[in-house]
């Protein structure tokens, strides 16, 4: 029922009425139908009338604040839109007719309408004729009606004037910004109404309840009030439509559950459900576990119907327009939102909506409930999935892909915001680099945790298997310019171990794909929100493609030519080094990493016995990697490093875990053990700055005029510490916001040594 | 239609619960992809209504502003459509705009105005504007309306 605007600004063209009916907006194949059961509506066909202005308002913003406005008529009686009209003439003359057989002459009757739509008398010789059924519900009076459609038939325009209006109002219309939220939505709502308009019809054309029951939502209305426009319903689910409804049938059945459900304002005026109704709710309705309150949500409920009590249309008419008293709850204002909260846990805990990302095994349960999920065949093509995105039915489509790896990345930094402030916290998103059957890589983005904790148990359980993606959203299409560390990883990952499929082509087992180039781009994908579509198979074997990283030794490392490789190692952390202050975001923190291992400490001379890894913020570091590296100094598996102009680097994607990896093709010596305790090359005149090297010497001297010492905390490790304004005995940390108890002194010493190997000159030690 | 309002109590108080989990929620989504927020804005039209699409708008806008005092006070000023600045408390939900004062407060026909939904969507999707100001600044902020009355 989306008659054009533009057409109706200009006047009411002769064919433009009945012709824009057959040929209406979105989704109405047959107005035959409509027009057979107008009957059965009421005249709370207003609420087109309500969404078509909340449609003009997708335009102009302070159109909706008209609605922010309450009248003491509901919005509806603000009808600015011609539309409206001649909907409801054909409402009333067919309710008069009332014959379904009638339709030609109601044909007939829509076109005459519509060529006197203009003239003021007619609506009037129109409401005479009609006054019972235009009163059928009687949602307002006729004379309103009739002032309205007489305010409709002068002013074609819209009305800009209604009652008290903030200045606001009166501002130029403003159109919403282009791919800005408030557009989506608009045109999300837009579809979703011509959508639920079409449904409401399609429900009354057939008379019976419609046989498709799946995700329907039976419900038996218990009580119900009002909250800011909101009806709420407290119901009984119930698991099947009860076959006759009686209304002495009160007993209530406490073994089923009790939801409450939520109906828009339109919603419940169709509805015009009292306690006792049972109403069939039907999707897309939507389910909110509240975390403090056991009763489940329901939401988003406009396709809903009610049953009719009984088989005779009239005589349900006939109890509708005694008006319900609802109970309306006032509600405080008093208490905000507060929208941070500080737990990992998903708000919704509800089994059919979220499975625990740790989880994710096939157990019984998860593998009902994909059986339960009616996903289409699986296809092995990640490039067909991307295509077919947004045709039909692509949601079901699975593709099958390899997990070559498993990474976090650092994600957006979200705001916490409290009354005291807006604490930046980081996320970090855990992502896998997935390749499908024909050699094309992905990147699927997973969800977003606080933490980056459990990685090392992903990679074991995932990486090399088999999963299925479904319901990807593709965020971005990559190219090797713009990526250049995905692109190394990928580059790292290529050609493949085994061969690949060629599109197209009949699958030749002996094709050789080292000829093929190395891909040029890749898609981003990412889950929807809210719902897992991946399916890791943990129990099967792990595939060809799988290629696990090269664990390489240092020296070959060192050794290698080549820039932005990436590489694997195993080695020793000899020494941890900040390379940012204490007082930077986590995110942003630099260290560099003293490591050796058996080659490096093996060798006599050539290369250094220890070689620094600087570890970037854009590398994640899981929460065991960090405690483990504060620790003491121990071995790490160094997985996907970045090699060039001769440093090692972690940068994103790469990632540290404790334990090397069961499947990584090691290299010839067992590298996990160094030779004998550490060795560091002696200093002299080649070594280089921020390098670790021994000096043994003698102590000479010791300059005094440049030693001191100072407190530190003992929790941060803050060398500013501050005297307590209430004792000034005691020392405070501003950092911890604490008294230091036991604070831990700390010296600067410069002491000369003489060295054998450096004589003559005396080597000044910081210490 | 409707019966006095009677006393809040027993079943009362579902939308706000129900409120604050979407924006919990709309946080949530927004902060896995800035697309994802999609599902959460129809849920949020559901719940909010006609000031679902105007708050959005603000947001996009970039018309909130989160005003703090060394002391720690906030408030926050929304600048609305017509060029004006509301303020906002953050310790109730109170608006300076009209809309306000005649739907929530007198006909409590909507629990906020779109001026403090854009608050709290703009809270969500860190897309508050701040700005410091002194203790006598916010002071009149805050104040500011009565004088305006007055």
């Amino acid at each position: 029922l989306q008659l054009k605007k533009s057409s109706l600004r200009t006047s009411v063209a002769a064919a433009s009425i009945s012709s824009a009916w057959l040929r209406c907006g979105d989704g109405f194949q047959n107005t035959s139908m409509l027009e057979k059961h107008y009957c059965k509506f009421s005249l709370d066909e207003s609420e087109f009338i309500d969404w078509e202005k909340d449609s003009d308002s997708t335009d102009e913003s302070d159109e909706s604040e008209k609605d922010d406005r309450s009248l003491e008529i509901s919005d509806t009686d603000s009808c600015t839109n011609l539309n409206s009209l001649p909907v409801q003439e054909e409402n009333d003359e067919l309710c008069k007719l009332a014959e379904i057989s009638e339709y030609s002459s109601d044909n007939d009757y829509v076109e005459e309408v519509d060529m006197q739509a203009t003239d003021p008398g007619f609506i009037k010789k129109l409401q005479s004729s009609f006054p019972s059924s235009v009163g059928e519900v009687a949602a307002r009076p006729a004379s309103d009606w009739l002032k309205s459609a007489q305010a409709l038939l002068q002013t074609p325009k819209k009305q800009s004037g209604k009652a008290s209006k903030t200045p606001e109002d009166s501002a130029k219309k403003r159109k919403l910004l282009r791919g800005g939220l408030a557009e989506r939505l608009c045109r999300l709502q837009n579809r979703e109404r011509s959508a639920i308009s079409f449904w409401r019809h399609q429900c009354i054309s057939d008379a019976k309840i419609p046989s498709d029951k799946s995700g329907v939502l039976i419900v038996k209305i218990l009580e119900m009030f009002e909250e800011c426009m909101i009806q709420v319903a407290i119901c009984q689910q119930l698991e099947e439509s009860p076959a006759i409804i009686s209304s002495k049938d009160l007993v209530i059945n406490t073994r089923e559950p009790i939801i409450k459900v939520l109906f828009a304002r339109e919603t419940a005026a169709h509805l015009k459900s009292r306690p006792q109704d049972v109403i069939h709710i039907y999707p897309p309705w939507q389910k909110l576990l509240l975390k403090n309150a056991d009763i489940p949500v329901i939401m988003n409920t406009y396709f809903s119907q009610k049953v009719l009590l009984s088989e005779h249309p009239e005589t349900s008419k006939t109890q509708g327009p005694t008006k319900m008293l609802i109970r309306k709850n006032i509600v405080s204002l008093a208490q905000t939102f507060k929208l941070d909260d500080f737990d990992n846990k998903q708000p919704q805990e509800s089994p059919d909506n979220q499975v625990r990302l740790i989880d994710l095994v096939l157990t019984p349960a998860f593998c009902k409930k994909l059986a339960s999920r009616s996903l289409g065949a699986v296809n092995d093509s990640l490039l067909e999935m991307v295509e077919s995105q947004g045709a039909v039915g692509w949601r079901e489509v699975q593709v099958r892909v390899v997990i070559q790896r498993v990474y976090y990345l650092p994600a957006r930094e979200g705001f916490r915001s409290q009354i005291q402030g807006n604490k930046p916290i980081l996320f970090y998103r855990l992502c896998l680099l997935v390749q499908d059957a024909y050699g094309m890589f992905s990147e699927v983005q997973l969800q977003c945790l606080e933490s980056a904790k459990d990685l090392e148990q992903y990679c074991k359980r995932w990486e090399g298997k088999f999963c299925c993606l479904a319901g990807m959203k593709i965020l971005q299409r990559t190219t090797r310019g713009r990526a250049l560390g995905l692109f190394s990883l990928i580059d790292s990952l290529w050609p493949p171990v085994v061969p690949v499929k060629v599109p197209g082509q009949s699958q030749d087992p002996e094709m050789m794909t080292t000829n093929l180039p190395p891909p040029s781009f890749c898609y981003v994908l990412t889950v929807q929100s809210g719902e897992i579509h991946m399916e890791v198979d943990e129990e099967e074997r792990i595939s060809d493609l799988y290629q696990p990283p090269t664990v390489r030794s240092l020296k070959e490392i060192l050794q290698m030519s080549g820039c932005n490789e990436r590489c694997s190692f195993w080695a020793r952390v000899l020494y941890l080094r900040p390379q940012t202050k204490h007082s930077v975001p986590v995110n942003q923190r630099e260290m560099l990493l003293f490591v050796t291992d058996f080659t490096l400490q093996s060798v006599v001379r050539g290369i250094p016995k220890v070689v620094a890894v600087s570890v970037t913020a854009s590398c994640v570091l899981s929460t065991e990697i960090i405690e483990a590296l504060n620790v003491a100094s121990r071995f790490i598996f160094f997985k996907d490093a970045l090699w060039g102009n001769g440093r090692i680097i972690c940068v994103e994607r790469t990632v540290l875990l404790l334990q090397k990896p069961l499947l990584c093709s090691a290299a010839d010596a067992d590298l996990s053990e160094l030779p004998g305790p550490v060795k560091l090359d002696e200093l002299d005149s080649t070594t280089q700055a921020n390098s670790i090297c021994a000096v043994r010497g003698t102590v000479v001297g010791v300059n005094e005029s440049t030693a001191f010492s100072w407190p530190t905390c003992d929790r941060c490790g803050n060398g500013k510490l501050e005297l307590y304004p209430q004792d000034s005995g005691l020392l405070y940390c501003s950092q911890c916001s604490e008294v230091v108890i036991s604070p831990v002194l700390k010296m600067q010493l410069e002491v000369f040594l003489s060295c054998p190997s450096q004589s003559p000159s005396t080597v000044k030690v910081k210490v | 239609m409707e019966k006095p309002p009677g006393p809040c109590c027993g079943t009362g108080g579902t939308l706000p619960a129900v409120a604050e989990e979407l924006l919990k929620e709309m946080r949530k989504a927004f902060r896995e992809t800035s697309h994802g927020t999609d599902p959460f804005s129809f849920r949020l039209k559901f719940i909010f209504g006609p000031s679902a699409v105007p708050a959005l708008d603000l947001v996009d806008q970039r018309s909130v502003t989160r005003v703090v005092s060394p002391s720690g006070r906030t408030a926050y000023q929304v600048l609305g459509s017509s060029g004006k600045l509301y303020t906002c408390y953050s310790s109730c939900h109170f608006c300076t705009c009209p809309a306000f004062g005649f739907t929530v407060l007198q006909k409590s026909e909507s629990l906020l105005c779109k001026h403090i939904l854009a608050v709290y969507l703009s809270q969500a999707m860190g897309a508050c504007q701040e700005l410091t100001v002194s203790e006598e600044q916010l002071t009149s902020i805050l104040l500011a309306e009565e004088e305006d009355e007055g």
